[in-house]
């Protein structure tokens, strides 16, 4: 007995010593955006000695062209929001319609997207650049540097894995419940909205959270397709921006970096337990 | 009946959604080879594209803010807004501006790195000719058929930057510094007062090959190309055009290499940016730096009190006492823009106008490639760059007219690696002249 | 009569709509440069969409059917499945990022292959591929065994290593740039910083994508360790067997499974690699090959974009993104299989 409860207490430091290590390079983003360029120089370990040159290096990188803070997190903020829920809206209703038609199209279908998730985004990175030009042209609406471009991107990139978790749930949904509606002559948009998507919530948020972290951080999507300096910036393309064009300012660079992690960080802080099971189920599937 | 009417409605609606992507290939495929006649383009967008902001893509970070406040100034004169766009030094601006092509982001005024740049960009400049500066300046880029596409906004210059106070106190005259031996006893003597001067080296160089191709691979390889030659002798760029160099030339020049390195900062020579680079030789930790007159406008910030000039990099044992200078790029107009005319006219008032004069040569420190231009530089490196020119004591900017890319996606990488002690003097000439070989090759 | 007006009403609809999308289309042949006609197109498509919807038919579920379908299907066409087809198609051409002048066959691949920079990728990034691998699980399934057990704190330390991996990779990969290029320079002084060796600069990007990716392999690990059930646990516990024996007779035949799924995970996630690799090192340093230099650190992904974006060689980029393809569907199709075999002998 007792030396299982030394056991616990080596357990117990190791992990505090391991988290501090984990969260340490945290740590050093918020030091270091609290002091001025010169002090990073001199000793980029020590703790600041005054906190109010956060402020000042928040205000110089939020009111900073390149990067323009608020900007570039509401760019974020509406392509991520626009994508997922048109994401769980429009994968729910594919893979419902795909779940309730057994029939050989159905499966084809079910099967390209299953196929589809092995596809890396660098195969068809360069020709969806061409795709989407050549598609703007055709329709008139401008498919490169626009929410409607990248938004409809995330569509396509998205659905199939959200189609194939939202399958695998509805499958075990009793299709006795559509039959009793059904029979009560409700339509069949009627039947999927009224009774089927409710049903879907807890599968739905493995779903926006597995879309929304992919969403929010991906890089090389809307480099290509915003471009690095574009209209719209992303909080990633941003930062990248504002390191390219400040060759090297660390205190800049860091406080930039500081204010790209905050909302995921607040984020993960109110919603942790629904954010880990999301991403571990969305992995296991 | 109605319902063989609503499947023939479905197939077409089908029909359409799915040719969308065949078709629309075709026929974006057209627009873009045939587009290098902007006329058809040019009638609609002066008659709407009137009082649009033009976006005008710089490739100087340091001359940002003196370019945003000419460009306010100019919104003030004539109500037509220009947004400033800069790129700064670490940045692969030709990639950026095919990434804005791409996607459909293309600014109205573009910058271009000279020769290689060009020929990426030819099909889509404007024929700038017409303008009225293009007959008052003589570095104006012109096309195979002389027609000017080039705006050019400065005449720039680039050797070895000296601290003239260091030197003076270690008594070497920076007018001495004419060839290889020179440069050897200076830095031998130098380094034996590093602790006496406060140096702690002789030399800032940064040869990491990522950030700083371009003043390894570019710059400092530049006076191999032109050093000593007549400003139209193009004997060592066609060699190299060609995939050969002067195996000769190359190894005095990888002696001289090996040497600055020798004597420059270790940290900043492996991992150093352009910043730390310039840094180091502004808060007079070094006597020398390998850059060029840009630093001018960057003085202030480091709140340089010293005295400086600019000396060539004379790597032969012969002396050759001119350094490079040249337009370092140049500004074109691109021509599916939707407001070529306003990008014509604020082109014009730069170049002209006693306002644009100022703010090029005042404000932005620079020197101005305009015959007519009656503003004298004030900036010390100004200065010691104008004295050259003055003189006729300058050479060509060779580098520009290499195979684009070359610095940043090969050469640059050998300069690395030499930098590090990797590559003996041998081993160097050898690997950048295969390197050269592969890179003309393909 | 109310279906009858609903019926008119829908045709109404469709009809006006398709003329909207036909004008439209009109106008993009005629060369129409409006603003409009973008906004035509797609009124007209919702003015059709909404006109089947309500249309009073027999035939309603098909129509529903199909519409539900749409959206996906069309997005999922553009994005996915007509790049993906115009992609393999493109490096066999001298496709130049805008058009093409002339098929070249399997040209690309054989420049491919030869060029001594993309053999090196190939090689590096399976080294890479496999060291992450071995990395991650090491210690994700270390933390998870600490996780488990009966330590206070445990939920804490669960999220917080956890974290790194919920911030993307680019933003995380320039605050490592600056912590190794900076920080350790500083901690060790005098030393060099780690990005300029190419050795150290492999270690380095394995360091990172340990640190950000291991907490999230962790708690797979977790799911798996906490579904062996307890009485087993407890049964060798009175058996008197350590923990030790415990774990490795136990503990890890009964979770081997999720060492699988743990293992794919973590070879192609590593195998992609990107956004830590062009903010860490984006390829460098510098290392002598045969006499000639190539980038050291410059895994596939990244000379799949190096190849095309800043070399401008877009036939060629677009050729190593096909059998970069080619590799992870054989990776995938073995995984699947391997699954298949187990599923047969349970």
């Amino acid at each position: 007995m007792k030396t299982r409860k030394i056991n616990l207490l080596f357990g117990e430091i190791a992990g505090i010593i391991l988290s501090i290590i984990v969260l340490l390079p945290f740590l050093l983003v918020l030091f270091n955006s609290s002091k001025k360029s010169a002090d990073i120089v001199i000793s980029p370990i020590k703790p600041p000695t005054n906190i109010s040159q956060l402020f000042t290096n928040l205000g110089n990188v939020i009111n900073n062209q390149n990067f323009s803070y608020w900007k570039s997190f509401s760019s974020s903020l509406i392509i991520t929001v626009v994508s997922l829920a048109l994401l769980s809206l429009f994968s729910g209703m594919a893979a419902w319609v795909l779940v309730r038609n057994k029939k050989k199209w159905s499966s084809v279908i079910f099967m390209l997207f299953v196929a589809a998730m092995v596809i890396p985004f660098q195969v068809v990175m360069l020709p969806l650049l061409s795709t989407f030009r050549s598609l703007s042209s055709f329709t008139g609406i401008q498919f490169l540097s626009s929410y409607t471009g990248i938004i409809f991107a995330y569509l396509g990139f998205g659905g199939s894995m959200s189609i194939f978790i939202l399958h695998g749930f509805i499958k075990g949904i009793p299709y006795e419940l559509e039959e009793a509606a059904w029979i009560d002559g409700c339509s069949p948009e009627g039947t999927f909205f009224r009774i089927i998507f409710p049903l879907l919530k807890p599968v739905q948020m493995t779903v926006l959270i597995l879309n929304g972290i992919w969403i929010w951080n991906d890089y090389l999507l809307p480099s290509l397709m915003l471009g690095l300096n574009g209209r719209i910036k992303t909080l990633p393309v941003a930062v990248s921006s504002f390191v390219g064009s400040y060759v090297k300012q660390w205190d800049l660079i860091l406080t930039a970096a500081l204010l790209a992690m905050i909302p995921i960080i607040i984020l993960f802080a109110f919603a942790q337990r629904q954010i880990i099971q999301g991403m571990v189920e969305g992995a296991i599937k | 009946m109605k319902k063989r009417l609503l499947a023939v409605l479905l197939a077409c609606m089908l029909a359409a959604v799915s040719l969308t992507g065949c078709a629309g290939n075709n026929t974006k495929n057209n627009t873009n080879g045939n587009n290098n006649t902007p006329t058809t383009d040019d009638k609609g967008s002066t008659s709407k594209g009137n009082g649009k902001a033009i976006r005008l893509v710089n490739g100087k970070i340091e001359i940002d803010n003196q370019l945003k406040s000419f460009a306010a100034a100019y919104k003030e004169k004539t109500g037509q807004e220009v947004i400033i766009e800069s790129l700064g030094g670490g940045v692969d601006i030709n990639g950026t501006l095919k990434g804005y092509l791409a996607a459909g982001n293309m600014p109205d005024i573009f910058v271009f790195g000279g020769e290689g740049d060009y020929q990426t960009w030819k099909s889509y400049m404007t024929d700038l000719s017409g303008e009225s500066w293009a007959s008052q300046t003589d570095f104006g880029f012109k096309d195979a058929d002389g027609k000017t596409v080039g705006f050019p906004y400065a005449v720039e210059g680039y050797g070895i930057t000296y601290n003239a106070d260091v030197l003076k106190k270690a008594g070497v005259d920076p007018k001495s510094l004419v060839n290889y031996d020179a440069y050897k006893a200076a830095f031998e003597k130098i380094d034996s007062m590093k602790d006496e001067l406060g140096l702690t080296a002789v030399c800032s160089v940064a040869a990491e090959a990522g950030q700083m191709y371009w003043s390894t691979g570019n710059h400092i390889f530049g006076y191999y190309l032109s050093a000593g030659l007549k400003r139209d002798d193009t004997t060592y760029i066609d060699m190299l055009k060609e995939g050969k160099v002067d195996d000769q030339r190359l190894g005095q020049f990888a002696d001289f290499t090996k040497m600055l390195f020798s004597y420059s900062d270790p940290t900043v020579l492996i991992s150093g940016t352009y910043d730390d680079q310039l840094a180091l030789w502004a808060q007079g930790k070094t006597a020398f730096v390998t850059q060029g007159n840009w630093i001018d406008p960057s003085l202030p910030d480091y709140n340089v009190k010293f005295d400086c000039g600019i000396a060539p990099l004379a790597f032969l044992k012969e002396d050759t006492a001119g350094v490079l200078a040249d337009c370092p790029s140049w500004w074109s107009v691109y021509n599916e823009g939707k407001n070529i005319d306003a990008c014509k006219a604020f082109l014009n008032d730069l170049a002209t106008s006693a306002e644009g004069q100022k703010a090029l040569v005042k404000d932005c420190g620079m020197i101005s490639p305009y015959k007519t231009c009656t503003e004298v530089p004030e900036t010390p490196l100004a200065v010691s760059l104008k004295s050259y020119i003055d003189a006729g004591n300058t050479y060509s900017w060779q580098w520009t007219k290499m195979p684009e890319g070359i610095a940043q996606n090969a050469t640059g990488a050998v300069f690395e690696l030499y930098a590090k002690g990797d590559l003996g003097k041998d081993e160097f000439v050898k690997m950048l002249s295969s390197t050269i070989a592969d890179y003309v090759k393909k | 009569m109310n279906t009858q007006l609903k019926r008119t009403f829908s045709l109404i609809e469709i009809i006006v709509g398709l003329c909207a999308m036909a004008f439209a289309l009109y106008l993009d042949f005629t060369g129409n440069e409006s603003s409009y006609r973008g906004i035509l197109l797609a009124a007209g498509l919702v003015l059709i969409v909404a006109g089947l919807f309500i249309l009073p038919t027999k035939k309603h579920r098909s129509i529903v059917n199909v519409l539900f379908l749409l959206p996906v299907l069309l997005t999922f066409f553009f994005t996915v499945l007509n790049p993906f087809i115009l992609g393999i198609f493109y490096s066999l051409t001298d496709w130049n990022g805008i058009k093409f002048t002339k098929f070249v066959g399997i040209g690309n691949y054989i420049t491919m292959f030869q060029s001594r920079d993309y053999v090196y990728s190939f090689l590096i990034t399976f080294l890479y591929t496999i060291l992450n691998m071995i990395f991650v699980n090491i210690a994700a399934f270390a933390l998870a065994l600490l996780c488990t057990s009966k330590v206070r704190g445990r939920n804490f330390y669960r999220a917080s290593f956890f974290l790194p991996n919920l911030i993307g990779g680019i933003v995380l990969g320039y605050v490592w740039q600056f912590i190794f290029n900076k920080v350790f320079t500083a901690a060790i002084a005098g030393s060099q910083s780690m990005l300029t060796d190419p050795n150290l600069a492999l270690a380095a990007i394995l360091i990172v994508s340990t640190w950000q990716y291991a907490g999230y392999i962790m708690m797979i690990y977790v799911t798996g360790l906490q579904g062996v059930p307890k009485d087993i646990m407890e049964a060798s516990n009175v058996d008197g067997a350590n923990w030790w024996v415990a774990l490795k007779r136990i503990k890890m035949p009964m979770i081997a499974n999720t060492f699988t799924v743990c293992m794919f995970l973590t070879l192609v996630n590593s195998f992609k690699q990107f956004d830590l690799n062009l903010a860490i090192t984006n390829g460098a340093p510098s290392r002598i090959l045969q006499g000639k230099a190539v980038l050291s650190t410059e895994f596939m992904a990244l000379n799949i974009y190096k190849t095309a974006i800043a070399k401008n060689e877009y036939a060629l980029g677009q050729t190593k993104a096909v059998v970069f393809f080619i590799i992870l569907a054989i990776v995938s199709l073995t995984q699947v299989s391997i699954n298949k075999r187990k599923e047969v002998e349970m």
